[in-house]
């Protein structure tokens, strides 16, 4: 392993975030990971620019106000609503992008997904290993160092300095609460601003739904948990508004 | 958990701001942080059931390496001044060895209310594991829920950037 590119990390400003990547270039000179970094981060910010909410002039938004038609737009806008309908028959319809007020909103689920493209360029590009963090939600390939497994923090709901638990991670992992922006998640059966959680966490094979699905335990806690037990492949850590815990037992804690 | 690699180490000097000096002060602890992160701490780690199919309570984790025995060479500790924090008053004491934590205990504990020793006795052994865990956790990110990109400044992913950005 001597001739191993040593690992490069990466910070970038994007979609009202940072996201960070720790990437394991593996034979592969630093050139090709600086390069590839550079293209993750292209995708990034081009999801960015289709997907804003903020953004009057982004495709979403002239869908959402009805100034566009889905045909009319890049087709990743189509694809995502898709990933969105999946996820939301997943959820029991506790993620539902089209229950949001001002129209559909699928910021739940698309920057999971856009990780996710960032993630595929670096596997693409043949990097060794790669975690891309998502401002909080986490997708990865490979392994860090020979033999180990990416270990996670899950942020401590009432301290931004301190974790609640630590997990391994073999592809993706999401975390949804309402203490770094306040309350705005909406519970789609009532249309009110809810939270069922201090903290929700969900692991599984795509980040995209893991991060519909601790979008939607966040605000249905316990039902979700119960939900999320009898989907393949996901699995949900919830830590209650009083602080007590529950998990649907598949998550590696470490 | 043979070492604590140098990224934790940072991620736990930012951590322990507010609550423990050791690290500029050696032989002068500081106090808790804020009372409402102790009072969140009290209720955190309790594992009702859940009542939920397929949802399992999760099993309280244990303190991790609390158990260093005291006095060995290379061994300090300190005890911080008396503080309030809402509920009465208390202390932290902190084992140091090199420059990684051993143990943190509470030795001063004089509370209110007979409710405020309840929440104490629950507050304590929580944080001891957390200041512990939160150290002694080799990881490679962080999951959480979404910081703006001005809150990532403030976040553990970025004392963990940090430390790996060339």
């Amino acid at each position: 392993m001597a001739t191993d590119t040593p690992a490069v990390s990466h910070a970038e400003a994007v979609m009202g975030t940072v996201v960070s990547f720790s990437v394991v270039p593996g034979s592969q000179p630093a050139q090709s990971a600086a390069r590839a970094i550079g293209s993750a981060c292209a995708a990034l910010h081009r999801a960015d620019r289709v997907f804003s909410t903020w953004d009057p002039q982004s495709p979403v938004s002239r869908l959402r106000r009805g100034a566009a038609t889905l045909g009319e737009l890049p087709a990743e806008v189509a694809q995502v609503l898709d990933l969105c309908e999946e996820a939301r028959r997943a959820s029991g319809g506790w993620f539902d992008p089209w229950s949001i007020p001002g129209g559909v909103d699928p910021t739940g689920l698309v920057k999971g997904w856009a990780v996710e493209q960032a993630l595929d360029i670096l596997r693409a590009a043949g990097m060794a290993a790669a975690m891309v963090n998502g401002g909080g939600d986490i997708a990865v390939f490979g392994a860090p160092e020979p033999g180990q497994s990416w270990r996670i923090g899950i942020r401590h709901p009432w301290r931004a300095d301190a974790l609640a638990a630590v997990i391994e991670v073999t592809t993706a992992v999401a975390t949804s609460g309402s203490y770094e922006r306040g309350l705005h998640l909406v519970n789609p059966f009532t249309g009110q601003p809810s939270s069922q959680a201090a903290s929700a966490t969900v692991t599984g094979p795509s980040l995209a739904f893991a991060d519909a699905f601790a979008t939607a335990l966040a605000v249905g806690g316990d039902a979700v948990l119960a939900v999320l037990a009898g989907l393949d492949g996901y699995e949900g850590y919830l830590i209650r508004p009083d602080g007590g815990e529950a998990d649907t037992g598949g998550i590696a804690f470490g | 958990m043979k070492r604590a690699p140098l990224f934790v180490l940072a991620g736990t000097a930012a951590g322990l701001v507010g609550m423990l000096s050791f690290h500029t002060r050696p032989l002068t602890g500081t106090a808790l942080a804020s009372p409402a992160s102790q009072t969140a701490s009290g209720s955190h780690g309790q594992s009702p059931g859940t009542g939920q199919t397929g949802a399992t309570a999760r099993k309280s984790r244990s303190a991790g390496s609390a158990s260093v025995p005291a006095g060995p060479a290379g061994m300090r500790s300190a005890v911080g001044a008396t503080e309030q924090y809402g509920y009465g008053q208390l202390a932290v004491k902190v084992s140091v060895r090199g420059n990684r934590i051993t143990d943190v205990t509470v030795p001063v504990i004089q509370v209110a209310e007979q409710y405020s020793q309840q929440l104490a006795s629950q507050a304590i052994p929580m944080l001891r594991s957390e200041v512990l865990s939160t150290q002694t956790a080799r990881i490679n990110g962080v999951s959480g829920a979404t910081y703006t990109s001005e809150a990532y400044a403030a976040s553990l992913q970025a004392a963990l950037d940090k430390l790996h950005v060339k």
